[in-house]
């Protein structure tokens, strides 16, 4: 099986190709767990079954208005319910591509409905033993990251 | 002749992005409708002229799935042709909207060309 932040940026990569229309480039994913991304928003989803954990989408402020902008093909200047609804559904559907690829390997999950969170500094906390890292993304409307945060069984 | 589609998903966002998306999909669309939850769109099938449903599986109040099945029970609205959208890719779960009366499934992202493909038939 490919690393687990593989099928994080391959799935990534898709919903920004087919949905967002916007040129991202991913980065190497940072495994450290104080290294973190600059947010003032995130959206954040359980995921149950074979591999438990959550993963978040960290978004400063400019990026979230620009992706979201992007998405709805309008300009947003400021973070409203559209914003924080637009960051959930990218951390559904990169969830649910993660959920197909996990599949593919025999490997079952099932996901919970987003939370969004606003506020900086927000971090992700789980029991001892939990692995984690962040795929760091570039845009032209700013970085953002995908953290997951997970134990597989 | 134009057809109108009843989009049903509890978040705004992603009926307007589905909007956009139907939009540059070089079909002929006419009128598109909304509804947040499965209640929702039933009362919409009960008003409107819909043609198409686009229908989200998980949503409060009535989900997709409690929707096809309450759809299916009703004379005037149950030959409506549903297409689920939804990241729920499992054979499960689309199994059981196809046993209720979905006739395909969008999986979400999706590009116009996809909704081309999938809709394209039924216009």
């Amino acid at each position: 099986m490919p690393p687990i932040e593989r099928y994080i940026t391959d799935a990534t990569l898709e919903v920004f190709s087919t949905m967002i229309f916007i040129d991202i480039s991913p980065g190497e994913p940072l495994k450290g767990q104080d290294d973190g991304i600059d947010s003032n928003l995130t959206s954040m989803i359980g995921l149950a079954g074979d591999l438990q954990g959550v993963l978040a989408v960290h978004c400063p402020e400019k990026a979230a208005l620009g992706i979201t902008g992007a998405m709805l093909g309008m300009e947003v200047t400021a973070i409203d319910d559209d914003v924080r609804d637009a960051i959930g559904e990218i951390a559904n559907m990169v969830a649910g591509g993660l959920k197909v690829a996990l599949a593919e390997n025999d490997i079952a999950i099932e996901l919970a409905i987003p939370t969004t969170v606003l506020g900086k500094a927000v971090r992700t906390s789980g029991q001892a033993g939990v692995s984690r890292f962040i795929v760091p993304f570039g845009s032209p409307v700013g970085d953002f990251g995908i953290e997951l945060k997970y134990v597989l069984h | 002749m134009a057809k109108n589609v009843l989009l049903v998903d509890d978040s705004s966002t992603m009926r307007k992005i589905v909007t956009r998306s139907l939009r540059q999909a070089g079909l002929d669309f006419g009128d598109i409708f909304e509804a947040g939850d499965g209640l929702e769109a039933l009362e919409v099938l009960e008003k409107e002229a819909v043609d198409i449903v686009l229908s989200d599986i998980n949503m409060p109040n009535m989900n997709g799935i409690e929707f096809l099945r309450e759809k299916s029970g009703r004379d005037g609205i149950k030959d409506i042709p549903v297409f689920m959208i939804s990241t729920e890719t499992g054979d499960d779960i689309i199994g059981e909207a196809k046993s209720l009366g979905a006739v395909g499934a969008l999986k979400k992202p999706f590009t116009p060309d996809k909704v081309n493909e999938v809709l394209g038939p039924f216009m």
